[in-house]
C-alpha cells in the first residue's frame, strides 16, 4: 500500500494504538497549571445501575452543572458503547464523552478486525486503562471521570456491572450501584429495597425495575441540585436503558412518558 | 528496462495477464439490495470472503487470502479513524476508494516490479437516507458505482452474465428470502454461463446443491430493520438452511 497508509495494519485490533499511530494523543496532566476553580467546570449527575430479572438497568439524570449554574437540561448520560455493553458517565463531560467514543471504536474495531468480540473482561479492562492513563487530568481537578460499565456477556449468559474509581479501579457490583453528586441519597434507597422491598431487585422484572429507577432520580434531583428531575411538560424524562441477551435497550421517550405518570402517583 | 513506453506498456499487459490468471478462479460474490437492505453472498472452499468494514459498510472479496486482509484492514483502519476523528457519516465508500486505497492500488498495480495485489472486492453500503449502493474495486485500483447491485468473479463471461441479470432483477422488491434465493439461482446460473471459460469445471461445484454439499455459503446484510447503528449481520445459519433444503 502507498506511503499514505503504511502507518496502518499492524492488526493487533487495538483502535487506541492505531490512533496512536495516526498522531491523536490523551490529554496529559499540564505541568505548573495552578489548581482549577473546580465549581467552574461542568459537572455533577445521578447515574445508578441494579440487576434485574434478565439483564442489567442503566439510568441516569439530564442535567449538566458547572457550580451552581445549570448549563444543559437534555444531556444523554448513559451511551451505548457496542450491541451488548452500556456506559453510564458521572464526571467531567469533555472527558467522559471522549472516553465513551474511544471505548465504542475500540470495541467495534476489535470485533471487526479480529473477526470475534472483545471478552467482557477486556471490554471491562479497556476502560479501566482510559481512566487510568487519564490520572493526570483526573488528579489535577480537571478530568476526573466515574463511570458505571454493564455489559451482557453472551459465552456466561450473564449481565455484568461494574464501577470504577476515577485511578481506574474496578469492581463487580452483584446488586446495584450509584454515582455522581446525588448518588449517596439514592444507595441507601437502592439497597432498603434489596433487602426489605417486595421483591429483591434481581427479581424484578423490567417494568418495575424502571419504575424504581425514575423514583430514584426524582428523589436523588429533590436533594442534590446537579441532578435534573424530570420535566413531562418540556418531555425531558431520565435515560433509562436495559442490558440483556438481545443486547442493549434505551426506553423509548413515550413508553417513559407513560411510565412516569404512573411511577410518581401516590398508589 | 523501462526506457521505452513500449516495454512499460508490455509489462503493465503482462501484470494484467497474470493477475488474471491468478484470479481466474475466484468465485463469483454478489451483492444486490433488497427490501431492507442491501445483502452480500457467495460460496467459497474456505470461508472468508465477506466482511464487516463499517456500521453501514460491508465488504466482499476474491483472491489472494493476503492481499484481501491487507486491503480489509486497510480499510477497517481509514473508516474508524475517520469515523472517530470526524463521524460516522463521513464515512462513505466513495471517500474511501477515492482518497484512500483506490489510488494506492493503482500505484502499486503500475510499479511493475512491485508484486500486485491479487484481489477484487465488492462493496456495500447503506446511505444515511437507507439507500443502498454498490462498488466494485479492481486489482488495478479502477473501481466503479452501481445502484442495482453487483458481481464480481474471476471468470469475466460469468460475472458480466450475473450482472447483466442483476441490472434486470428488481432486488429491492424482493424480501431478504427471497433476495437470497435469486442471488443464488444467479450463481448457478452464472457458473453454467461461464462453464465454457473455465477448464477446470469438475474441480468446482457447478450446481446449487453440490456447492452447498462441498463449500459454505457465506451471505451477510446491512438491514434497515435493526435500531443499532452497526447495520451489518451474518446470515443465519436458519435463513441458510431453508435454502438449503430447497436447492437439494
Amino acid at each position: 500500500m502507498s506511503d499514505t497508509t503504511d502507518h496502518y495494519n499492524n492488526g493487533s485490533g487495538d483502535f487506541i494504538d492505531l490512533l496512536e499511530r495516526s498522531g491523536y494523543s490523551w490529554p496529559k496532566a499540564i505541568a505548573g497549571l495552578t489548581p482549577v476553580d473546580k465549581a467552574s467546570l461542568t459537572q455533577g449527575t445521578t447515574v445508578l445501575a441494579f440487576h434485574f430479572k434478565g439483564g442489567a438497568l442503566v439510568a441516569g439524570d439530564r442535567r449538566a452543572t458547572a457550580g451552581n449554574s445549570i448549563m444543559y437540561d437534555r444531556c444523554d448520560k448513559v451511551i451505548a458503547i457496542d450491541h451488548y455493553s452500556l456506559m453510564a458517565i458521572a464526571g467531567v463531560p469533555a472527558t467522559a464523552f471522549e472516553m465513551a467514543r474511544i471505548l465504542s471504536h475500540n470495541f467495534e474495531y476489535y470485533r471487526r478486525s479480529q473477526l470475534q468480540s472483545l471478552s467482557t473482561e477486556g471490554k471491562i479492562r479497556a476502560l479501566s486503562k482510559l481512566l487510568k492513563d487519564n490520572m493526570g487530568l483526573a488528579m489535577q481537578g480537571v478530568g476526573a471521570v466515574s463511570p458505571i460499565f454493564a455489559s451482557y456477556d453472551k459465552k456466561e449468559a450473564k449481565p455484568y456491572i461494574f464501577f470504577y474509581d476515577i485511578l481506574g479501579a474496578q469492581f463487580e457490583i452483584q446488586t446495584h450501584t450509584a454515582t455522581g453528586s446525588g448518588s449517596p441519597v439514592i444507595r441507601g434507597i437502592l439497597e432498603y429495597e434489596d433487602l426489605w422491598g417486595e421483591q429483591r431487585l434481581a427479581e424484578r422484572d423490567f417494568k418495575q425495575a424502571a419504575k424504581l429507577a425514575i423514583r430514584l432520580l426524582q428523589t436523588a434531583g429533590q436533594f442534590d441540585s446537579a441532578t435534573g428531575q424530570a420535566r413531562p411538560e418540556d418531555k425531558i424524562y431520565p435515560v433509562i436503558a436495559s442490558i440483556t441477551d438481545q443486547g442493549y435497550q434505551f426506553m423509548p421517550e413515550e413508553e417513559l412518558a407513560v411510565l412516569f405518570q404512573e411511577s410518581t402517583q401516590r398508589k | 528496462m523501462f526506457d521505452e513506453p513500449f516495454r512499460w506498456m508490455e509489462a503493465i499487459s503482462t501484470r494484467h495477464n497474470y493477475v488474471q490468471e491468478k484470479l481466474k478462479k475466484g468465485q463469483p460474490v454478489l451483492a444486490v439490495p433488497y427490501k431492507d437492505g442491501a445483502l452480500v453472498m457467495g460460496f467459497a472452499a474456505q470461508p472468508g470472503k465477506i466482511f464487516e468494514v463499517y456500521d453501514r459498510i460491508a465488504l466482499g472479496s476474491l483472491g489472494h487470502p493476503a492481499d484481501v486482509e491487507r486491503l480489509r484492514m486497510t480499510l477497517l483502519d481509514m473508516a474508524h479513524v475517520e469515523g472517530f476523528n470526524r463521524s460516522d457519516k463521513d464515512v462513505t465508500i466513495a471517500r474511501l476508494l477515492q482518497f484512500g486505497i483506490a489510488p494506492a492500488m493503482k500505484q502499486n498495480f503500475e510499479e511493475v516490479m512491485r508484486a500486485p495485489y491479487l484481489v477484487k472486492l465488492l462493496l456495500a453500503e447503506i446511505d444515511f437516507d437507507n439507500k443502498p449502493l454498490f462498488f466494485r474495486l479492481n486489482y488495478d485500483g479502477h473501481w466503479e458505482m452501481f445502484k442495482k447491485g453487483a458481481v464480481i468473479s474471476g471468470n469475466e463471461k460469468e460475472s458480466d452474465w450475473i450482472q447483466k441479470q442483476i441490472e434486470k432483477t428488481d432486488f429491492a422488491s424482493l424480501s431478504l428470502e427471497q433476495a437470497l434465493k435469486e442471488a443464488c439461482r444467479l450463481w448457478e446460473e452464472g457458473k453454467k454461463q461461464g462453464s465454457a471459460e473455465s477448464e477446470d469445471d469438475d474441480e468446482q461445484p457447478t450446481t446449487l446443491a453440490e456447492a452447498f454439499d462441498r463449500w459454505t455459503l457465506e451471505a451477510a446484510v446491512l438491514s434497515t430493520e435493526t435500531e443499532r447503528k452497526a447495520l451489518y449481520r451474518a446470515v443465519t445459519l436458519d435463513e441458510i438452511e431453508t435454502l438449503k433444503s430447497a436447492a437439494k
